[in-house]
């Protein structure tokens, strides 16, 4: 019965949004998306240097020389020759083509999204857990500079934080704009996982820590054998949803010169004029990072919770 | 008279305890515990009996006097606190089990950290205390499978797997279901019996009576009296302790 409800609610959904891409009258084209993806274009073998092509008798294989050096090099293993023999190419030049199925630029994004938001979340998961210990520490100094990074970073954008991170932090070190990149995600991540540790922490009943210490336990010996594996369990489900706003808040690093899953979309939606489709379609690009995110950790819990 | 011939282990002097709110845990409170004794404290609720028993394991600070426990100042600043612990076993009104662990790892896990004992013993160490407990069965049980009573005793079992000199109960049945309370003090009586050293902080006057070499009456932080257990609950001298006495008695 209410699944019947639930399914008719979704199919009025869909109706209404036809009916008003109707009304602008637009025209679907998602015929024009799949290239994007996957595409049979080949890979195109380039000329490293200026030179001069000269082409085996069977045309399988070529050799260039260089213009004005003595560097040469032979090519093989392409499908379809683009040059003659003997013709001058400059570097760059297309010289031939490899068939095959290769990525398209929104398959690109998605792997760089994959790997930005990765190697971000390995960062914010060691930056909060040390930020995390360090807002229950009695020393002072810690609590004070646990704190101060948790609140500046919640207490600003994150659209701001990637700008400084991009064109201060960047600049003074020298990074790349994938290192700046993944560094603003991981910094702003580990603010918000600092707090969710540090409150599964606190969860964890006193007695436990006594327990502990009791037995002869050090502080250190005692939160890494009796508090953080049960604190752990505890922030499983919000950690989960703080690391699902990491892959979404990654899309925010698109206005840096990083090529994500975003950025290619907005490329994407340049050359083929069809927004709707290309939007729809990263949108369930993301959807299947997030929800692939989600049912690993829900397998997680379901082992946890069985020992 | 052989019993004051023996070693002392735990030395209480003129100790005072104010907590950081104010409130006043112990005043001026003495008591020597020796080697094989088993020494047990009651009172009302708030009179500072889990405070006394804190103290000596370093769980809470002190303000004034000292305690030597095993010859170690324990808040003298000198003391390894860590290694002090793992001769002076606790065990908690509330079990404090590990839940996530088993049983025979909750036994384990503080040796094998520790590193006070070599590994490939230790597990055929903490089956034997298994079954001593009477728990032989429940090794690979959580303790969310376990009852009140079971838990409590893997605690003591826990504790015991440190080998320990002293144990400290601090009110160790007050959490149970009646019909659980005894299977416990029988696993405390044979602790007794076999010799260990052990201070019990209890409601339990039955127990005191039959198990203590000494019983201790504390009263708003303060040690009011102490005597042998016949004396002390036939013909005690003193007017507070005979009202608590008919109190709790009836
Ligand atoms: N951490 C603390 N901070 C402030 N006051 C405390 C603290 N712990 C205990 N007290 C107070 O110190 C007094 C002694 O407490 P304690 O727990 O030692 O009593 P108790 O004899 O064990 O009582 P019970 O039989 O209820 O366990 C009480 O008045 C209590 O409120
Ligand atoms: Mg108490």
């Amino acid at each position: 019965m209410w699944y019947g409800v639930y399914v008719l609610v979704l199919v009025v959904f869909g109706i209404a949004v036809h009916a008003a891409s109707d009304r602008v009258a637009y025209t679907w084209r998602w015929d024009r998306i799949p290239q994007y993806i996957v595409n049979n274009d080949g890979t195109e073998m380039r000329a490293p240097y200026d030179g001069f092509v000269a082409v085996a008798p069977d045309k399988k294989s070529l050799t260039l020389k260089e213009l004005r050096g003595s560097r040469h090099d032979t090519i093989t293993g392409f499908d379809v020759l683009l040059v003659g023999d003997g013709d001058l190419v400059f570097q760059n030049d297309a010289l031939a083509r490899k068939s095959g199925l290769v990525a398209g630029p929104l398959t690109l994004g998605l792997w760089m999204t994959l790997k930005l938001s990765a190697v971000a979340l390995v960062f914010s998961m060691l930056l909060g857990l040390v930020a995390g210990l360090g807002r229950i520490a009695r020393n002072p100094a810690v609590y004070g500079l646990a704190t101060t990074y948790v609140e500046l970073i919640r207490g600003t954008p994150l659209l701001v934080q990637i700008f400084i991170f991009y064109f201060f932090v960047g600049t003074v070190l020298k990074l790349s704009a994938f290192t700046a990149g993944a560094a603003a995600l991981a910094v702003f991540t580990g603010a918000y996982v600092a707090e969710i540790i540090r409150a599964g922490i606190e969860s964890i009943p006193r007695g436990q820590m006594e327990a502990a210490r009791s037995l002869g336990m050090s502080v250190p010996q005692a939160m890494r054998h009796v508090v953080l594996p049960q604190a752990f369990k505890k922030t499983l489900p919000p950690l989960a949803g703080q690391f699902i706003n990491l892959i979404k808040d990654s899309s925010l690093v698109s206005v840096m010169a990083l090529t994500d899953l975003t950025k290619a979309g907005r490329e994407v939606v340049a050359s083929t004029f069809s927004p709707f489709e290309v939007w729809f379609t990263v949108a369930l690009m993301y959807l299947v990072l997030t929800g692939t995110l989600s049912l690993f950790v829900r397998r997680l819990e379901k082992r946890l919770a069985h020992d | 008279m052989t019993e004051s011939a023996a070693e002392v282990l735990i030395e209480v002097r003129d100790v005072g305890k104010v907590f950081a709110n104010g409130v006043v845990g112990l005043k001026q409170v003495s008591m020597t515990v020796r080697r094989g004794e088993v020494v047990c404290i009651i009172g009302p609720s708030g009179s500072g009996k889990s405070t006394l028993l804190r103290t000596l394991n370093a769980l809470e600070t002190i303000t004034s006097g000292e305690i030597q426990v095993l010859g170690q100042s324990v808040h003298g600043g000198k003391a390894n606190l860590n290694r002090l612990r793992t001769h002076v076993g606790m065990v908690f009104q509330s079990f404090n089990l590990f839940p996530h662990k088993t049983a025979l790892e909750n036994l384990m896990l503080a040796p094998r950290v520790v590193g006070k004992v070599a590994t490939s013993e230790l597990r055929e160490r903490c089956q034997a205390l298994l079954a001593k407990v009477g728990l032989a069965d429940k090794a690979d049980a959580h303790p969310a499978q376990l009852s009140g009573g079971q838990q409590q005793r893997v605690a003591i079992a826990r504790a015991l797997a440190m080998q320990p000199d002293i144990m400290l109960f601090d009110e160790p049945t007050s959490a149970l279901d009646p019909e659980k309370v005894n299977e416990v003090l029988d696993v405390m009586k044979v602790l007794a019996r076999e010799g260990m050293t052990m201070c019990v902080v209890t409601h339990e006057m039955g127990f005191a009576r039959a198990v203590a070499d000494r019983v201790v009456f504390m009263e708003a932080g303060e040690i009011v009296y102490e005597d042998r257990p016949e004396p002390f609950f036939e013909a005690p001298r003193s007017e507070r302790l005979k009202a608590f006495l008919g109190q709790v008695l009836k």
